[in-house]
């Protein structure tokens, strides 16, 4: 800062004369450069060196080099000056005692080094503390140093270039420094140190500790000698002067300048063209002597003394309007107040106030009142009065804006970062107004192209924002400091910035992010050009939701083929369903326990071809070599501007192993770009729009075994070109390579990294957050396997209820490995059938069958229509055997084996499920290669039928005993079998009306023998909502039949409504019917525990139970006549109907149940109430079978004979496996009035009651006589007959079936 | 005639912040952020006794030359800043209050919402509504 005429500080005390002692002739020396001094400070040419009283103080130097000179000579000369100068006025100073050359044995410090250090940092700081060192004490030393400056220069030998000095404060306005200076003086010895300093960091080298000694010696001497006395002698002067000018009365003084001040404003007319403040005195004016010695006492550190001159002289000053010089004076008054120690009297700030304000409004002189504010902030600041200094400091700036230049930005760049930093050091710290000042400062020194603070600023302020949801503040702090850090090559830096806008949610335009979008990429660019040979740089963009990540396992699914269509199976289109996927693992386990004779094996775990975030991970999964691999990477765009990736492909590492399976190899790893071990599908263009979800399925084709490990995707990222511009941020230039020509685009990679699921069994587990692996992108690539496919061939989508169809299932086998053991399991075996093990396969070519029935049948005669045709077949021939798995059907393939290449046709039956509605039923293909495989035993193909079907027929079947006695074998009994139809198609399907063509019973024990319908309508029609009702008669089968009980042999009659025969022991019609027999018999029956004591009773119970129960199945085949497009169509379908209990109704379909009602929850435990078991009342009515047989009429002559006698037999047989004792009683009840009505006119003759037992099986026949009195009609079912089992004692003795009333007319003759 | 709104979480994030000038959003949110040392100045200044009582309307913030903020802190320190163009006089310290005390309402009535997640952004629409409503209004 140039030394102004309004203030003395910065005005040079004294003056230090330097001659060398190998000068030739150093006192004559001394006398020139005394001249020299002489004339500069009062020849008016020099304006700059400002002395502070006319006859300055000149100390003389003497210099001696002794490795150089002759110290007597130096010693002569010293006696000489001190001769002509004074003791007080001359020193000899001694120095450079070593050696250069042997400087580097010792380390001697260097005394410079810690003021050299920070050379390169502080030249550029400078102006930051520059007035920081003029506040402190320094202050008062600062002329001191400016000569001692010049001093220590020669000592050091530095270059005569004064602008590299460190230590100078001012270089810039002090060109009359360099003729001051003594450089021509220079010895020779320190030339050759200077070479050394210019290359060297050492400084001082030549110096011993002595010599240092005698600098600091030297320093005092003149301090106290020479420099402290003159200022004394001074001040003493100046206070001579103002106490002789206190004579004439201040008073006076000032009233005479009144009167004068208008005579005295034109001369200084020139000044006031530069100054309009106020007016100037000349430099010996007597009004500046007063603050001559304020600023005396100040650097000698009298500040109370100064506080008082310098009041004194700003009360003058404003009297006299001198506006600058008050400015001066207040400032230095507020400096030296708060100086004083022990500070009698409070801090003025308005005194600073309103020199600030002079300085700048009035006077004009931005950088006084900038160095006034600067002081004044650090007052406040050591005061702690931070917001205040923080509000000076902010007031400055805002002012500057309009001042002159250029360095307006930086001035206000400094000073807003001081505020800045007040913020943050006040009290309570305001965090955030000293984040904005940052940016502002940041702002200001970016606009004065300091790039470095600006960054710094920037850096420091985003401390503040970041992370606390400003998030266009956030953006904009870090668009900036990616620019920054762009434009200072920190390349590093202005990518992580620019990726943080990127990634983060923000609320940005379109247009803005698509900017930042390019920048971040053109930023991306220079950085890989860099370093082209680096590892890929990461992306951020566009998002990977790795966890939805999908691997998948296999070839694409084949699309449907003509006619043909594909199984299902698994494919990526697929969502998950964690129903279906546990259905599809107990399918597969059930196929692999029956593989496996029941036992699931330990390392049994179920086949996973689609791998997402569901499914179990844990493992490496396996994979096929030559079958594809698809990675399925779900992309989130959460920019608003769409992105394209181009050559998108996985990155990958291989692991191969070596067939021969040497496990001891060097492990060789291998990274992408070895087509041969992996194929890699690249995706050439994908693109993403503006806030887009979106997939990309990828592929790799291992054609090694080893170990894959999926390491990420790698890709090019680019944008689209022709979105909006937006203004300055275009200002980059563009790169345009010849890739690209469209957008810029930069390569890169994004990792996969998938977490597994968080672990949870263990109580660590629990206690700390710890997450399982997640292998679903580290496949194992295992050797050939075979690969099945299968394709449908007329597989129908709509069935009616129990409709039979025939389809064709195609197995080809892909891979170049046979494969055996296929089978299929499915929860509804009862739905399809391949024809059993003995039927004669004949796989039609299914476009030869395809008009045919899908029944085997046999061209009959009609004459025998009514009769039953009876055939048997066993089941275990239908693959229903006892105790096997019915869901588990193997596949009849012609040599079990098929070969790679080779397909198979077979014909495949469907039946419609009985419940109209849609159903989804899944088949489950397993199968093996005939090489057994260690990792993978079995490979496995889903399928998923969609079949709809509507409703066709009702069947209901009642079975009864038959009461006749024409049985000719008169055993057993015979039944009567009740087949109602119904009709309950709704005929939206187009079904024009039902046939039933044929009723077939299957049983062990019974069979239908004939129809006993005795209708015209033979061809049994229904049409739509017509009902039906059949009744046939049934026998038991031949004892031989019956004989091998356990033989699981059914018998067959069919009895047949038209022309063809229908074989129902014969392959689908049977499949179907054993199918649905194990449905039915899977279902759970209640099984009553066992107690031991109530053992006979519940035999006997059983033995009950037995007598009613029947096991005869119903199979009503039917053809229903459907007009399809104006064609007439025939299906032909099936109904199962089994009957267990005589008088019960079954159903073909289960019934619909109401749903419950919501039951009140209960919250006590209902009590365990064991009721005896009894069998019921109608259970035990049917032990015995009661029949009556007399003639239908009876004449008699009554006028002869006035009694009737009718012989009436009654028919007794025991229906149960044991003895039963029977009573028969034939005495009337008169309890009912009705009764006694009627039966008061017969009676029974003879014994009224029988008592009998009856063996197993027994028919015992009673020969009754009834007695009747007149003609009429009677009901002769008047015997009451009780049962009980023989060996039970006393319970379960109940009137057997009342039987249907028995009528008998009885005419006169 | 509010020119800028917004509502700070007690954690001093932005829950919900909205200018009339859309283009220079940026300056807004800055005098927003800002101000809340303001707020924490007033807030600490206020000693603890008389916290329970205090007036939850803080009066203005600071001026700037084109602007004027304010500033309203609820019981739970959630704060309410809006920023109102200085050269309308004709919104008194009354006005101010009662525009603060509507906005509060508003803010409880999202808070109210069941299916609001305290802390998160707002994107009511009512709140949204009323908002614009104060910036319009007296225009």
């Amino acid at each position: 800062m140039p030394a102004s005429d309004h203030e003395f500080l910065n005005h040079y005390l004294a003056c230090m004369l330097v001659a060398s002692s190998s000068e030739a002739e150093p006192v004559e020396q001394f006398s020139k450069l005394s001249q020299e001094q002489h004339r500069i400070q009062h020849n008016s040419d020099y304006s700059y060196p400002k002395w502070f009283i006319p006859n300055t103080l000149k100390y003389y130097v003497l210099l001696h080099d002794v490795s150089a000179g002759d110290e007597q000579r130096a010693e002569s000369i010293y006696e000489e000056m001190k001769q002509k100068y004074g003791t007080q006025g001359c020193y000899l100073l001694k120095i450079n005692s070593r050696t250069s050359n042997r400087a580097s044995d010792e380390q001697i410090p260097d005394p410079w080094s810690q003021y050299l250090q920070k050379n390169s940092i502080q030249n550029q700081e400078s102006y930051e503390d520059g007035p920081c060192t003029i506040t402190s004490n320094k202050s008062s030393d600062s002329n001191l140093l400016s000569l001692d400056g010049l001093d220590n220069e020669v000592k050091d030998g530095l270059p005569n270039n004064f602008r590299a000095h460190p230590l100078q404060l001012d270089s810039s306005s002090d060109p009359s420094n360099s003729i001051d200076g003594p450089d021509h003086v220079k010895s020779a010895s320190s030339l050759h140190e200077t070479k050394k300093a210019n290359t060297g960091i050492i400084h001082g080298a030549c110096l011993t500790l002595t010599d240092h000694d005698r600098i600091r010696q030297f320093i005092q001497e003149f301090t106290f000698r020479g420099l402290l006395p003159h200022i004394e002698k001074t001040i003493r002067q100046l206070n001579d002067q103002l106490i002789s000018r206190k004579g004439l009365s201040r008073s006076l003084f000032s009233a005479t300048k009144k009167w004068f001040s208008g005579s005295k404003v034109p001369e200084k007319s020139i000044n006031e063209l530069k100054n309009t403040s106020g007016l100037l005195y000349p430099p010996e004016a007597p009004e500046l002597q007063i603050r001559k010695m304020a600023d005396l006492c100040f650097l000698v550190q009298h500040y109370d003394l100064a506080y008082s001159c310098y009041h004194t002289a700003k009360k003058d000053f404003l009297n006299d309007q001198a506006m600058l010089y008050a400015a001066g004076a207040l400032e230095m008054a507020a400096v030296s107040a708060f100086l004083q120690p022990g500070a009698p009297r409070p801090y003025p700030a308005h005194y600073m106030d309103t020199a600030i304000q002079t300085y700048r409004d009035i006077c004009k002189n931005m950088v006084l009142a900038e160095r006034c504010v600067l002081l004044s902030a650090e007052i406040l600041k050591s005061q702690s009065k931070y917001s205040e200094a923080a509000a000076l400091l902010i007031r400055l700036t805002s002012e500057q804006n309009t001042w002159k230049g250029m360095d307006s930005d930086l001035r206000s760049a400094l000073l807003l970062e001081q505020a800045a930093h007040c913020f943050i050091n006040m009290k309570s710290p305001m965090v955030r107004k000293y984040a904005f000042h940052m940016i502002l400062a940041g702002h200001r020194f970016s606009k004065a192209g300091q790039k470095k603070h600006a960054l710094r600023c920037y850096c420091q302020a985003m401390q503040v924002y970041k992370g606390k949801g400003w998030s266009l503040a956030e953006d904009h702090i870090n668009f900036t400091i990616g620019r920054q850090s762009y434009t200072l090559r920190q390349l590093d830096n202005a990518v992580s910035a620019f990726r943080h806008i990127l990634i983060n949610e923000s609320k940005q335009s379109a247009a803005q992010q698509g900017a930042f979008l390019r920048e971040y990429l053109y930023v991306y660019k220079n950085v890989s050009q860099l370093s082209p040979d680096g590892p890929l740089p990461q992306l951020p963009l566009p998002y990977i939701n790795s966890s939805a990540t999908r691997v998948f396992f296999g070839h694409d699914r084949r699309p449907a083929d003509g006619e043909k269509q594909a199984a299902t199976h698994v494919s990526l289109d697929q969502e998950y369903d964690s129903e279906s996927s546990q259905q599809w693992r107990e399918l597969e386990e059930q196929v692999v326990a029956v593989v496996n004779r029941g036992v699931i094996p330990s390392s049994f775990h179920p086949t996973q071809y689609c791998l997402n975030s569901y499914s179990d991970n844990s493992r490496f999964p396996l994979a096929v070599v030559e079958e594809p691999v698809t990675v399925e990477v779900a992309f989130r765009n959460p920019l608003k501007v769409p992105l394209l990736l181009t050559d998108l492909s996985l990155l990958w590492k291989f692991q191969p192993k070596d067939s021969s399976g040497k496990d001891n190899e060097e492990v060789k790893e291998l990274v992408t770009g070895e087509p041969e071990m992996i194929g890699t599908e690249v995706i050439s263009e994908f693109l993403i729009n503006s806030e887009e979800s979106k997939v990309a399925r990828l592929k790799l084709f291992p054609h090694h075994i080893g170990e894959l490990h999926i390491l990420g995707v790698v890709y090019n990222l680019g944008t689209i070109q022709g979105c909006v511009t937006v203004d300055g941020i275009d200002a980059l230039p563009r790169c345009h390579t010849g890739k690209h020509s469209l957008s810029m685009s930069v390569r890169g990679r994004q990792d996969l990294e998938i977490q597994g699921p968080r672990l949870n069994n263990t109580k660590e587990e629990k206690t700390s957050i710890k997450y399982g692996p997640d292998r679903r992108l580290d496949p194992i690539i295992t050797e050939e396997m075979p690969l099945l496919e299968v394709f449908f061939i007329h597989f129908p989508t709509g069935l009616l209820c129990g409709e039979i169809r025939k389809a064709y299932v195609e197995f080809v086998n892909v891979s170049k490995c046979p494969l055996t053991g296929l089978k299929v399991v499915s929860k509804r075996p009862e739905f399809f059938t391949f024809g059993g093990n003995t039927a004669v396969l004949t796989p039609l070519s299914p476009s030869a069958s395809e008009n045919c029935s899908a029944y085997k049948t046999v061209v009959t005669d009609s004459t025998s229509v009514c009769t039953a045709l009876i055939s048997s077949a066993s089941s275990v021939d239908f693959g229903i055997g006892i105790g096997s798995q019915p869901e588990v059907i193997p596949v009849p393939l012609p040599d079990t084996v098929l070969l790679p290449g080779a397909s198979v046709q077979l014909p495949m039956w469907l039946r419609g499920p009985d419940e109209e509605g849609v159903h989804e039923i899944n088949f489950l293909f397993y199968y093996e290669s005939v090489k057994k495989q260690p990792k993978i035993r079995h490979r496995i193909l889903r399928h998923t039928a969609v079949i709809c079907t509507s409703r066709s027929l009702n069947v209901r079947a009642t079975v009864c005993r038959s009461n006749s006695l024409e049985d000719e074998e008169g055993r057993g009994g015979n039944m009567l079998v009740f087949v109602d139809v119904e009709n309950t198609n709704t005929s939206e399907a187009g079904v024009k009306e039902f046939h039933i063509v044929q009723v077939s019973s299957s049983s062990k024990h019974w069979k239908l023998q004939k129809s006993v319908n005795l209708s015209e309508n033979k061809d049994a029609k229904l049409a739509s909502r017509e009902k039906g009702k059949f009744c046939f008669k049934a026998i038991r089968c031949k004892e031989k039949e019956v004989a091998t009980q356990f033989s699981e042999k059914y018998t067959f009659a069919d009895i047949i409504f038209g022309n063809e025969q229908i074989i129902s022991s014969a392959s689908p019609c049977a499949d179907f019917f054993y199918r649905s027999l194990s449905s039915e018999l899977k279902k759970p029956q209640a099984q009553p525990s066992v107690h031991a004591e109530k053992q006979s009773i519940e035999d006997a119970v059983r033995l009950i139970q037995k007598c009613s129960e029947v096991d005869l199945n119903i199979v009503v085949l039917w053809k229903a006549y459907v007009v399809e497009d104006n064609k007439q169509l025939i299906l032909e379908g099936q109904h199962h109907v089994i009957l267990h209990t005589i008088g019960k109704e079954a159903f073909s379909c289960p019934q619909k149940q109401e749903p419950p009602e919501m039951e009140l929850l209960k919250f006590f435990r209902p009590e365990n109430t064991t009721v005896p078991l009894r069998p019921s009342v109608e259970q035990l009515s049917n032990l015995i079978k009661t029949s009556l047989h007399y003639p239908e009429s009876f004449n008699h002559p009554f006028h002869q004979k006035s009694l009737c006698l009718v012989p009436v037999t009654l028919l007794l047989s025991n229906c149960s496996k044991a003895d039963v004792d029977v009573i028969v009683d034939l005495r009337h009840k008169t309890t009912s009035p009705e009764a006694l009505e009627i039966h008061g006119s017969f009676t029974w003759l003879g014994q009224t009651q029988y008592k009998l037992q009856l063996k197993s099986q027994e028919i015992h026949s009673l020969q009754l006589k009834a007695c009747f009195v007149h003609t009429g009609v009677y009901n002769l079912g008047t015997p009451r007959v009780f049962a009980k089992l023989s060996d039970q004692v006393t319970v379960f003795e109940t009137s057997q079936q009342n039987s249907m009333p028995a009528l008998i007319i009885i005419n006169n003759v | 005639m509010a020119v800028c709104v917004a509502v700070i979480a007690k954690e001093n994030y932005p829950l919900y912040i909205r200018s009339i000038p859309t283009e220079n959003e940026l300056k807004f949110h800055y005098m927003v952020h800002t101000s809340l040392d303001v707020v924490d100045e007033k807030i600490s200044a206020m000693g603890k006794a008389l916290v329970d009582q205090r007036e939850l309307y803080l009066g203005l913030l600071y001026p700037t030359e084109d602007y004027k903020v304010y500033g309203y802190v609820t019981n739970s320190k959630v704060k309410f800043v809006m920023v109102v163009d200085s050269s309308n006089t004709a919104l008194r310290d009354n006005e101010i209050r009662s525009m603060f005390r509507k906005l509060h309402n508003s803010y409880t009535d999202v808070m109210c919402n069941p299916f609001y997640n305290p802390g998160d952004h707002i994107q009511s629409r009512a709140f949204d509504s009323m908002v614009t409503s104060m910036m319009i209004q007296v225009c």
